[in-house]
């Protein structure tokens, strides 16, 4: 009598009544039920996993090979035939940077799992065990954060070689003071809860309390930290690449094709504005999706 | 309802929603209130029974795209406040209608001196120089018994009950008609919710402001209210003068929720139990929301709703109780 | 009946930027065995850190804390885990924050009972579990809820199943029901009841709120900026109230009746901060009654009646 029916709780009722299994509210559904409400975040998750398709099926969308020169067909313009235009060799730029998407996103992957694994573990060593421990790994880590990131890459680069191995050592070894630091911060929060307090009541080990309560309720901000660290690497692979450490030619790298249209720049700018580009969207989108992850993941679960 | 009484406010048959792609919030479901002017109206109820969602449709706050107002009417002096323009709100807010908030550490800018927060207020809806305002704003540091000399600190610089004192002399600084003050003194220990409490009563009484005290606590209606409004899931089921619900608490409800608070001056082996929980408030009963909990229903209270209704002169009850079908009822 | 706890010279210190800061000074008292004792003050008064250091999740400055005639306090950590986890247990303060978001009502309600009894089965401790979510009337479709579907109330018994799951004597009481409302609060204060007359169980009930502290307790300590200020059988606290603070706390409840409106005691000012205190009265700042003597002397607490202790200079005066 009193209750109103309005046309949104009719549309929610047609909803659950097509649904055949009672809901379970997880933590982690609660998380993607907002991360589904957040349009711009849905729209970096859809390019992103368009990336990694485009990744696993190069062979079959890529045209030509990606190093066969064909000296009939160098320095073309973007025509049918070669719709991202040749290069100075006549390879095939629309196949490059599809071939490109696998290698950048992979070493990307490769770099990023390195340096969780490193700096990541450091952070959550330092986070929860605190006081001396804490004070060493972070100061370690301080020292490492003086040099900048892409000077202690070249560094290590010019010692140990070109190559994705030591490519992939450069970044990590660059990249883990931040790591460390993210990671010792997720910890610290999560620290400081009351049910930590409440578990250590009820005799909870330490092994425990780090596995069962410690990671779980940290590994939100952690995936967060990993998608937002994704597009970091990629930047910064590009860019080694493009001044020359880290990989050599023919690897279709994005970065490395940037450095082959640099000396044509004025004279066939699409050379350069296809890879750019695309590093451009991949790390747009990994930003999307780790901003969406954040808000999603948000700590007050209400 | 009196008809003869000035009323400041009154609310006609309002219905708002919170409406999201998974679930629709029935938060408030078809109440009517009547605020005279200088009246002192104490809403109290459960969490979740809807009373702060009232206090953020009259203000015209309610969360954006989530929150409609589905139906009914919010007059302040006559004019319809759910048909001014969010401009037009914003010149009422702070100068006509006053909202005080539960928590005063959030509701104060923690980078700008207190007097700096209270003289915006006052230039915002006044027509006078900053250095006026400034003078206004230790005047209201002075009447909430704060040494005026202190506009210059921060709000980090005071305690908690200094903080609230604080949000209270910014709501009252352009002498608004109507205060609502949400659980203003829920965050605070009791000897200095004493104190804010009898500060409240003093400046209300000599500004006659008219007010809205939302509240959980029983007691603190009982200190500072002249009428009192009791809200469950959304809905009003009692109202009537402090005298009227107290003394003779007409609704299931309002008995039972007497019963379950321990008293200070009466032993009890143990307490009343209002058995059960607050209904869903995404998926309400069809029929009287209270039925599953009460003790005093019969067979008809699970088939039909029932509106409020008037059971003895100002004093309104919401049960099927009173009407005239219930002696012979099942 | 014998003394279940014994508490003597207990202190807890933190040592912070601003100086030492005295949450628990010199607190001395005893429970018996089957009896509630509530501690009642205002935030900061160190009624919290009290629970937590008889709790070793605080260790203590000095003092001690006799259990059965054994200092817990002073022990190795690791052998109290061993002997005495199990028999002194905590209910926590908020509800909200106090269980792990990410388990469900059973895997909360097995964790106490999994660490602390390795040798049993998965299904032995599901079996455990569900005994425990009877007992404090949890339904068992909830099994696989979690604690953000849930109310207040009910996340208050998951609190209370795990405590109990250890089948503990003693259990500290961190304002269990403060954060309910109240005819939730009436379900919960009674389920405690019951099952500290079915168990009987010892209950250290900390909480701001006087009339739940009368309804539960059988002796009240009255806490003020870290010192028991005064003790007596709950009866006696509202009869013969001889401490001017506790005075003043009691004339400041609200009372939920439209005539009984006693004279108002309303005290200046607000709690200063137990940073370094100086050697005076620590209430003497805001007492009405002060006197120099009480800002330059601290009172001791005394006993006025038997059973019934004040830390006043002049509780004669009060009596």
């Amino acid at each position: 009598m009193s209750k109103m029916h309005t046309p949104a709780m009719e549309k929610i009722e047609k909803k659950n009544a097509r649904r055949k299994k009672p809901l379970v509210a997880t933590p982690s559904y609660e998380a993607w039920k907002r991360f589904k409400r957040n349009p711009t975040a849905l729209v970096g998750l859809v390019v992103v996993a368009v990336l990694i398709l485009i990744a696993i099926f190069a062979p079959l969308i890529a045209p030509y090979d990606y190093q066969v020169q064909d000296y009939l067909s160098m320095m073309q313009k973007p025509s049918a035939a070669h719709i991202f235009g040749t290069d100075q060799f006549g390879r095939d730029i629309f196949s490059r940077v599809i071939y490109g998407t696998r290698y950048s996103l992979l070493i990307a992957l490769f770099c990023t799992i390195a340096a969780f694994f490193s700096g990541g573990l450091l952070g959550i060593i330092a986070g929860y065990f605190g006081g001396r421990t804490d004070t060493i790994i972070m100061r370690i880590m301080d020292i490492f954060q003086a040099i900048p990131m892409i000077m202690m890459a070249m560094c290590i680069v010019a010692v140990l070689g070109n190559g994705i191995p030591q490519l992939v050592a450069a970044i990590m070894f660059a990249s883990m003071p931040t790591m460390a630091r993210n990671n010792r911060a997720a910890i610290l929060r999560v620290r400081g809860c009351d049910y930590i307090e409440s578990s250590e009541a009820i005799g909870v080990s330490q092994g425990q309390m780090i596995i069962k309560h410690m990671i779980p309720n940290a590994v939100g901000v952690m995936v967060i930290y990993f998608v937002g660290f994704l597009a970091v690497s990629i930047m910064m692979m590009s860019s080694m690449s493009y001044i020359g450490v880290g990989l050599s030619a023919p690897t279709p790298e994005w970065g490395l094709i940037l450095n082959d249209g640099k000396a044509y720049m004025t004279t066939a700018p699409y050379m350069m504005m296809f890879p750019a580009m695309m590093i451009m969207i991949t790390c747009f989108a990994f930003n999307l999706m780790g901003d969406g992850l954040r808000d999603a993941f948000d700590p007050r679960l209400q | 309802m009196s008809e003869t009484k000035e009323s400041i406010l009154k609310i006609k048959n309002l219905v708002i929603h919170y409406e999201t792609d998974e679930e629709v919030v029935e938060a408030v479901n078809n109440i009517s209130l009547d605020i005279g002017k200088g009246e002192v109206l104490g809403l109290v109820g459960e969490t979740g029974a809807g009373k702060t969602t009232t206090a953020l449709g009259i203000m015209g706050l309610l969360p954006d795209k989530v929150g409609h107002v589905v139906q009914g009417n919010i007059f302040l002096e006559g004019e319809d406040l759910l048909r001014k323009s969010n401009r037009e709100m914003q010149k009422i807010r702070g100068k006509k209608i006053s909202m005080i908030f539960q928590d005063p550490m959030t509701a104060l800018n923690p980078v700008k001196t207190v007097g700096d927060q209270i003289a915006e207020v006052v230039l915002l809806h006044n027509h006078c120089s900053k250095a006026e305002a400034l003078t206004r704003a230790q005047e209201m540091l002075a009447m909430v018994g704060i040494v005026p000399e202190r506009y210059r600190d921060y709000p980090h610089q005071f305690s908690g009950g200094m903080k609230q004192r604080i949000v209270i002399a910014i709501a009252l600084a352009c002498e608004p008609d109507l205060l609502i003050a949400d659980e203003p003194t829920t965050a605070l220990d009791v000897t200095i919710q004493a104190q804010i409490l009898d500060m409240m009563r003093k400046l209300q009484r000599e500004h006659g402001t008219s007010m809205i005290l939302i509240t959980h606590d029983l007691g603190v209606v009982a200190e500072i209210c002249d009428h009192c409004a009791v809200m469950y899931a959304g809905e009003i089921v009692e109202y009537g003068t402090l005298e009227q619900v107290f003394d003779r608490p007409k609704h299931p409800y309002t008995r039972a929720l007497y019963q379950s608070i321990p008293s200070l001056d009466k032993d009890v082996e143990r307490l009343h139990v209002i058995p059960g929980l607050v209904p869903d408030p995404s998926n309400l009963p069809p029929y009287c929301s209270f039925c599953e909990r009460c003790g005093e229903k019969k067979g008809v209270c699970s088939k039909y709703d029932t509106s409020i209704v008037e059971v003895e002169p100002g004093h309104l009850a919401k049960c099927l109780m009173y009407s005239p079908s219930w002696k012979e009822a099942e | 009946m014998s003394d279940l706890i014994e508490v003597r010279n207990l202190k807890k210190y933190f040592s912070t930027p601003r100086g030492m800061l005295h949450a628990v000074d010199n607190v001395t008292f005893s429970i018996e065995k089957g009896k509630t004792i509530g501690v009642v003050g205002e935030s900061g008064c160190g009624k919290s850190t009290l629970g937590k250091t008889l709790m070793r999740l605080h260790d203590p400055t000095s003092g001690e804390v006799l259990y059965n005639g054994e200092d817990i306090a002073n022990m190795p950590i690791r052998e109290f885990k061993q002997k005495y986890r199990s028999h002194i247990q905590m209910i926590f303060q908020d509800p909200y924050a106090s269980l792990d978001p990410r388990m469900d009502v059973l895997q909360l309600v097995e964790e106490p009972i999994r660490v602390n009894n390795k040798k049993l089965s998965k299904a032995e401790v599901t079996a455990k579990a569900r005994e425990m979510m009877e007992l404090v009337g949890l339904a068992k479709r909830l099994e696989i809820s979690y604690p953000h579907e849930l109310d207040g109330g009910r996340r208050q018994r998951i609190g209370i199943a795990r405590a109990l799951s250890l089948s503990p004597e003693f259990i500290v009481c961190d304002e269990p029901v403060s954060a309910l409302d109240v005819s939730i609060q009436a379900q919960i204060l009674n389920l405690l009841q019951d099952l500290q007359k079915e168990r009987g169980l010892t209950y250290m009930f900390i909480t701001h709120d006087m009339s739940v502290v009368k309804h539960i307790s059988d002796d009240i300590a009255v806490m003020y900026l870290g010192q028991m200020v005064e003790k007596c059988p709950s009866g006696e606290i509202f009869r013969n109230t001889i401490h001017p603070y506790s005075q003043a706390l009691l004339s400041a409840i609200p009372i939920p009746s439209v005539h009984e409106k006693s004279e108002r005691m309303i005290l200046k000012g607000e709690l200063t901060s137990p940073i370094d205190p100086k050697p005076c009265c620590r209430f003497a700042a805001r007492c009405p009654y002060a006197t120099d003597r009480c800002r330059a002397e601290e009172p001791v607490l005394r006993e006025m009646k038997p059973g019934h202790q004040v830390a006043c200079h002049y509780a004669e005066k009060f009596m």
